[in-house]
């Protein structure tokens, strides 16, 4: 479970999160929506501490995330992320990509590593391109190997930060189908997104957030077919 | 006067065999010691912590704004001032090793800059420690982006070596013996065309070497 409380988080003089409250179940997939600069992907950071809070607190399994004894490198093993810009290591091939953490960071030996990798990488549909380097691969198979790269990992937990956006529409499918997959085995997840069909299909709750608060949340389709508050409803309008 | 050829002898391409050798050794002794120190300084650079920023800044402006020649001479002072009357030959590689580290330094923090920072982010959200990330991502991107500029940094500091020449140090490095040769036999233009080619291979060597580096698969696969 991931809980967070009473959030609030500044870069400098800007407070981005003002007050955050959410908790997410184990098994849950909850999609957060909202105009940019809002403070979305700066929750999704906080939640595995690749940014600091001012105040408040994030658990996940219990465990206080911004606490100073907390060894940030090993929680982070619980919480696979994704990000908009697909970030494969553009010196490793496909496989080394997805073995690196499962080697350095589980100290897993490499006949381990590679059977590891040749696994996620066919459960994305990449099978076919173990041996190829990110460039020979179309931006939606390079996202698809970020998310086999985390994967990888077997994190309890998936963030995923807009991972369609940096995409061509064309693309945008066979990455939403992949998220449809996790989401079918029960994966945890919470997700950045501006693919509000792909929203209301497969998340249990829709957060919407404007200007570092979650200014409504509720059940996917209720909060998308009928938003209760007019700032969610402009929002939709304008998106959909 | 009759003991004293003014003809290029056998002997005087010894001399300049010797004094490619020294010129060489100087490059890799202080080339090595001013990657490696260089490689810190730009290191700590990049933490862009305030109170090693600027004073590791103040440095590289220093060794760099310098001239060569009279760092040489001011190290050679300065050590024989702490009791250390030592080899010119220490005293010049010392030098040259402290004046390339604020080159070097320089090109690392640029290598390293110019990875992405989303990258190094992605890095250390697989669970990967800051030194793994830096060891297994930042190094080999940065690495890509260095190598030419580190190798022209190598190249002139091979050329660099000549100024030791105001130390009197011995055996002289390849221009000294070019040099001592040119004043005997008096035939500026041959011998030093000896001396250029020599210089010439040397460069050709550590070129040559940089490239079958850069061969490598972890560096071919970036060039894609
Ligand atoms: N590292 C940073 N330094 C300073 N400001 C930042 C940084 N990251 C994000 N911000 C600012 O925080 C606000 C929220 O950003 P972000 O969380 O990326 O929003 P969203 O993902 O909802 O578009 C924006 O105004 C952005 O400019
Ligand atoms: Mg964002």
């Amino acid at each position: 479970m991931i809980k967070i409380e009473e959030v609030r988080k500044s870069f400098g003089n800007l407070e981005v999160l003002k007050g955050i409250d959410l908790t997410v179940d184990k098994g849950e997939v909850v999609c957060l929506i909202g105009g940019s600069g809002s403070g979305k992907s700066t929750l999704l950071m906080c939640i595995n501490a690749l940014e600091s809070i001012q105040s408040g607190r994030i658990e996940v399994d219990g465990i206080d995330v911004h606490a100073p004894s907390t060894d940030k490198n090993k929680l982070r093993r619980k919480l696979g992320i994704v990000f908009q810009q697909f970030n494969a290591f553009p010196h490793l091939t496909a496989r080394e990509n997805v073995a690196l953490a499962p080697r350095h960071v589980l100290g897993l030996p490499k006949s381990e590593t590679n059977q590891l990798a040749e696994h996620y990488l066919a459960h994305v549909g990449l099978g076919d391109k173990l041996d190829a380097y990110p460039t020979q691969l179309s931006g939606g198979q390079q996202q698809r190997l970020a998310i086999a790269r985390a994967l990888a990992m077997k994190p309890d937990y998936m963030l995923l930060d807009e991972v369609t956006s940096a995409l061509d529409p064309e693309l945008v499918g066979e990455v939403l189908d992949t998220l449809r997959l996790l989401a079918r085995e029960g994966m945890t997840m919470i997700a950045v997104t501006h693919e509000i069909p792909f929203a209301r299909e497969v998340a249990d709750r829709v957060a919407f957030f404007h200007d570092g608060v979650i200014h409504e949340i509720g059940p996917a389709r209720d909060l998308i077919s009928s938003p209760q508050r007019t700032r969610t409803r402009d929002f939709l309008g304008k998106i959909l | 006067m009759n003991n004293i050829s003014t003809t290029f002898t056998a002997n005087d391409l010894l001399l300049m065999l010797q004094g490619a050798g020294v010129t060489f050794l100087l490059t890799i002794v202080s080339g090595i010691g001013g990657t490696v120190l260089g490689f810190l300084i730009g290191w700590g650079r990049s933490l862009r912590a305030p109170w090693l920023y600027y004073p590791l800044g103040a440095y590289i402006e220093i060794m760099r704004a310098v001239p060569l020649i009279i760092q040489f001479v001011l190290m050679n002072s300065f050590m024989a001032i702490l009791g250390y009357a030592i080899n010119p030959f220490l005293s010049g590689i010392i030098s040259l090793t402290l004046y390339i580290a604020a080159y070097v330094a320089e090109v690392v923090r640029a290598g390293i800059d110019a990875v992405p920072h989303p990258m190094v982010r992605a890095a250390r959200g697989l669970g990967l420690g800051y030194i793994q990330a830096f060891r297994l991502v930042v190094v080999p991107l940065g690495l890509k982006t260095v190598l030419p500029a580190w190798t022209g940094l190598m190249l002139g500091l091979m050329k660099d070596t000549s100024l030791i020449a105001v130390l009197g140090a011995s055996p002289p490095e390849l221009l000294r013996s070019s040099q001592i040769i040119i004043t005997r036999i008096q035939e500026p233009l041959a011998v030093l065309t000896g001396a250029g080619a020599f210089y010439f291979i040397m460069c050709w060597l550590i070129t040559l070497a940089v490239r079958r580096y850069e061969q490598r698969p972890l560096l071919q696969s970036l060039g894609r």
